[in-house]
């Protein structure tokens, strides 16, 4: 490269880091104004002018928040909602995509062809029956009842699929003269062959079901049963609108997902790499 | 000679759809011997493996292993191993645990699986590199891992498809010398599947050309190389002429070939030096083409240049009749 080309190259390196960091900072500043509203004493809070950082700082909202409400139960709910839809939908997810990956039944690419056409049909639209069918089973109000309507991810499926089919055939073949049963094959060759995929897939769907909110606040009614989204909407309805207080309780109900994905930083962007142009 | 524990295939056919891959092939693989199946890509070779491995399904005839069809067996109880082409080691498995696997599918405890892994380890000069991950093995040594793993199974037959495909040529020389040589100390059939003449005629002690889904010569190496049945095997093998003369179509080995003072008439279209020999490629009349590999001291004795006419000769009996 010339001497006139570097520099060009250098320019437009520095345009476009220049205009990502802008793009960063537009999408980190709700967070840290939520953060820092949270940090502050209510009056601060509605005046009407910014202030960047709080004139009297103070933790009071978060110590309202954790004592004052059921957000240990809320807590509770989430984890055992999220870890429960997690591991049940990884394992039948990687299951299904085994089989539609690897095994010869009859029905399969139907059925494949069903798994594409789910995308067709929003969460939305089914809402009513998920709810009607909560209901008639006498799961309103249960943690199986807010997970079993959150258990299928075609994206998860899809994603597994894919990756099966890459997987060499010699693979298969090798295992096979081995005396290795389609369990096997799956759990001892395959799976452990690339962890990286079933981490990743399970980051991003503990995320999910973490983040969920229309139908755990459909299917539950009791405080005490609500997951950590649904419940931070009733610290409004019980203390009116106090903003900080608010901000307090969505900063710790986002609190796990921040974490995760600091800890996992690289693996949910693998996650998202593999599902791209996929999730409908 | 036929042992009991023979390998046979009786009328074995593979078809895709309408497409055959393998039509109605029947061989006897003598046991203990070194087999290779030779020919061109799409000749239906891989197909034969693969259905003595048991990993495509026989469409029609039998596959007899020590006296039993094992045409409808699974894999794992024919009898056989297979190296593949590609190896197939797995990545997250060290060597050993690597060559161990099938003992530990069997439910085999795991000191009992390591020492047996470690004797085939010891056998392929692997022991020093057990604990490493394939990634961290050159294309040898992971070759050498595979045959262990092979090997560990304790087949009657091992068959090996394109194993030294992968390998860059000094090191195929020097693996195929291994192969053969563990070959002689297990006593056990090797099948090699190969499109590599020089490969197949340094390896095998009995050769089966493949073409069209058939074999269409069957023998041991030099019987093949030296008297090939038909135009392709000829043409396959490499080495030969193809000629149309007067009394039918014949082959004749490119060495066997010799400028003369009589013979048939010839102009030189190519000269080509190759060390030990000169390649002198000719245009005989009927537009033939004709290899003559001269040595070198001859050539160089009454040397040729493009354009000039020369006569060529041989010995007649050298001269082989082809069926096709």
């Amino acid at each position: 490269m010339t001497a006139t080309g570097i520099r060009r190259a250098n320019f437009w390196g520095g345009v476009i880091t220049a205009l990502t960091i802008l793009m960063a900072l537009i999408w980190a500043f709700p967070l840290y104004w939520g953060v820092i509203s949270s940090l502050k004493p209510e009056d601060e809070v509605v005046r009407p002018y910014i202030e960047l950082w709080p004139e009297n700082l103070t933790f009071q909202h978060y110590v309202h928040a954790l004592t004052a409400t059921q957000i240990g139960a809320w807590y509770v709910n989430s984890i055992a909602v999220a870890v429960g839809v997690t591991v049940i939908t990884i394992v039948t997810s990687m299951l299904c995509g085994y089989a539609l990956s690897q095994l010869q039944f009859p029905g399969r690419k139907l059925l494949w062809w069903l798994i594409l056409a789910s995308f067709m049909v929003p969460t939305q639209a089914l809402i009513i029956n998920h709810f009607v069918l909560t209901s008639q089973l006498g799961l309103i109000n249960t943690w199986a009842g807010i997970m079993l309507p959150q258990l299928i991810h075609p994206v998860i499926i899809i994603v597994y699929k894919q990756f099966f089919d890459q997987v060499p055939h010699d693979f298969r073949e090798a295992a096979v003269m081995d005396n290795a049963g389609e369990f096997r094959i799956l759990f001892r060759v395959y799976l452990p062959m690339n962890w990286g995929v079933t981490t990743a897939l399970s980051i991003v769907c503990f995320i999910w079901t973490w983040n969920a909110f229309l139908w755990p606040f459909l299917s539950v009614t009791r405080t005490e049963m609500m997951t950590i989204t649904v419940g931070i909407t009733q610290v409004n309805d019980a203390f009116g609108v106090y903003y900080a207080r608010e901000l307090a309780a969505a900063v710790l109900a986002g609190l796990p997902v921040a974490l995760a994905y600091l800890l996992f930083q690289r693996r949910v962007t693998e996650a998202i790499t593999l599902s791209a142009g996929i999730k409908g | 000679m036929r042992t009991g524990r023979d390998l046979e295939l009786v009328a074995v056919t593979k078809r895709y759809g309408t497409t055959v891959a393998v039509n109605a092939v029947s061989h006897l693989f003598i046991e203990g011997s070194y087999v290779c199946l030779l020919g061109p890509s799409g000749c239906g070779k891989s197909s034969t493996l693969r259905m003595i491995a048991g990993h495509e399904t026989v469409t029609e005839g039998a596959i007899i292993l020590a006296g039993k069809d094992i045409a409808q067996l699974p894999p794992a109880r024919r009898g056989t191993a297979m190296m593949f082409q590609s190896y197939a080691l797995f990545p997250h498995l060290t060597v050993r645990d690597n060559v161990a696997f099938s003992l530990k599918m069997k439910g085999i405890d795991k000191a009992e699986r390591h020492r047996e892994a470690d004797q085939l380890l010891d056998l392929v000069g692997m022991t020093a590199l057990a604990d490493r991950l394939p990634a961290q093995l050159s294309g040898g040594q992971q070759q050498r891992a595979a045959l262990a793993r092979a090997l560990i199974t304790k087949p009657q037959v091992l068959l090996l498809d394109e194993p030294l495909s992968a390998l860059d040529p000094f090191l195929r020389i020097h693996m195929r010398a291994e192969l053969k040589k563990l070959q002689r100390e297990l006593g056990i059939t090797f099948i090699h599947v190969t499109h590599g003449q020089d490969e197949a005629l340094a390896l095998a002690d009995e050769i089966v050309v493949m073409n069209n889904a058939v074999i269409e010569q069957a023998g041991p190496a030099r019987e093949v190389f030296n008297a090939p049945k038909t135009a392709f095997v000829a043409r396959f093998i490499g080495g030969h002429n193809v000629l149309a003369l007067p009394q039918g179509r014949f082959a004749v080995r490119a060495d066997e070939v010799r400028l003369a003072q009589d013979g048939a008439e010839a102009v030189v279209t190519s000269v080509e030096y190759q060390g030990a020999h000169v390649a002198l490629n000719g245009r005989m009349a009927g537009n033939q083409e004709i290899l003559a590999l001269i040595p070198e001291a001859d050539f160089f004795a009454d040397p040729k240049s493009p354009g000039d006419s020369v006569r060529l000769s041989w010995r007649a009996d050298r001269a082989h009749p082809l069926e096709a």
